[in-house]
């Protein structure tokens, strides 16, 4: 076999590989494995990972079938499989493998895949970074405060006693307001794939998915302050 | 990962630490925050003949978060507002020393000046309209 496929690594060429079999220059008609010579073929690292598990850019994933499809292709492409074959054969398992565990990794817990989901349709909604939620921040930097105090109280005190009441209070707020915040998250994801199985593409439609990422944004933001307090609260006061 | 000298200065004695009235006369207000660590700034200005007379700082983060508002304020203190906006976040790391995973907190407190210098100069423009 000829050398140049050794340093094949420019992205045309890599994406040649996708339709054309590195080895045997044979059409690619299977996903991962080439028809005629049977070499695996190196998935492309353009590739984004729901199509990479083969999964549509839903948010609800069945994590069963998810997993069932991770093992099947983590048997496919695993480097131990690898080990008696060609050098290029184990550099794309290498590769693969990668690829594949970070997609499975992302995929599999429902925050990150919106994270990500958000990440590669960001182009598709402009500004998707709204205004700072203020009156959050407020309440934040206010409970902060309270923290301090309590902190600084005797434990003994009757202030801290108060103090402490007062923070379960809060605890108890803003917890409430972590299961609103998941709730309301469930149902874009939602209404996310509702559009997307419709797969529509109309002005409204578009409007739409907009609508959908821009509070998901949101609330995926504001989620992480809350959290953020409500560890330091939980921390502070057991 | 070890903090620098000066980062574990600031954040040990922080410097104009709390606040001012929001709706006081000559005070911005910057409210920020970077949802990817959940850091909230909050950093404000108190200016007079278009000279920041004091500054003002709350931080809900990192060490490096609170240094970054902390060393912003001192700055900011005794700048016109045209010396303030040519702050840069460069300039915070460099004097703070801070490592490549800290920059964003150094461009956190680098928009908090900026959301307090526009909220300034957005409650100076409302008063002289309803002066006119």
């Amino acid at each position: 076999m000829d050398h140049q496929h050794r340093h094949s690594s420019s992205p045309r060429e890599l994406q040649m590989a996708r339709s054309m079999c590195w080895h045997c220059q044979s059409e690619v008609s299977g996903e991962y494995f080439c028809d005629r010579c049977v070499k695996v073929q190196p998935v492309s690292k353009e590739l984004d990972y729901f199509t990479c598990m083969g999964f549509p850019r839903r948010l609800t994933i069945d994590p069963r079938q998810l997993e069932s499809k991770f093992y099947e292709l983590s048997r496919a492409f695993h480097p131990d499989f690898f080990q008696n074959k060609s050098a290029e054969e184990q550099t794309i398992s290498l590769g693969n493998s990668a690829m594949l565990n970070t997609a499975y990794r992302t995929l599999r817990d429902p925050i990150q895949r919106a994270e990500y989901l958000l990440d590669l349709e960001a182009g598709a909604v402009k500004d998707i970074r709204t205004s700072p939620p203020a009156d959050l921040f407020e309440e934040i930097l206010e409970l902060q405060d309270t923290l301090d105090e309590y902190r600084a109280a005797d434990r003994a005190s009757d202030t801290a006693a108060t103090l402490c009441a007062k923070l379960q209070m809060e605890r108890t707020t803003l917890e409430r307001r972590q299961q609103d915040m998941e709730n309301a998250l469930q149902q874009l994801f939602t209404q996310w794939d509702i559009l997307q199985d419709r797969g529509e593409a109309t002005d409204q439609t578009r409007a739409e998915r907009d609508r959908i990422l821009k509070h998901m944004r949101d609330i995926l933001s504001n989620r992480t302050y809350v959290k953020n307090i409500v560890n330091d609260l939980v921390a502070t006061i057991s | 990962m070890a903090y620098s000298e000066k980062v574990v200065d600031h954040f040990n004695n922080p410097r104009n630490m709390g606040s001012f009235k929001k709706d006081e006369e000559g005070v911005g207000t910057g409210m920020v925050g970077a949802p990817e660590c959940g850091d909230v700034m909050k950093l404000q200005i108190k200016v007079q003949n278009d000279t920041i007379v004091d500054a003002k700082f709350k931080t809900f983060g990192c060490g490096s978060a609170i240094a970054s508002s902390s060393l912003a304020t001192e700055w900011l203190k005794g700048k016109t507002i045209e010396e303030a906006q040519q702050i840069k976040n460069t300039d915070i790391v460099q004097e703070l020393n801070l490592p490549p995973v800290k920059i964003h907190c150094s461009v956190l407190a680098e928009d908090a000046i900026k959301a307090a210098l526009a909220d300034y100069q957005k409650k100076a423009d409302g008063a002289l309209a309803d002066a006119k």
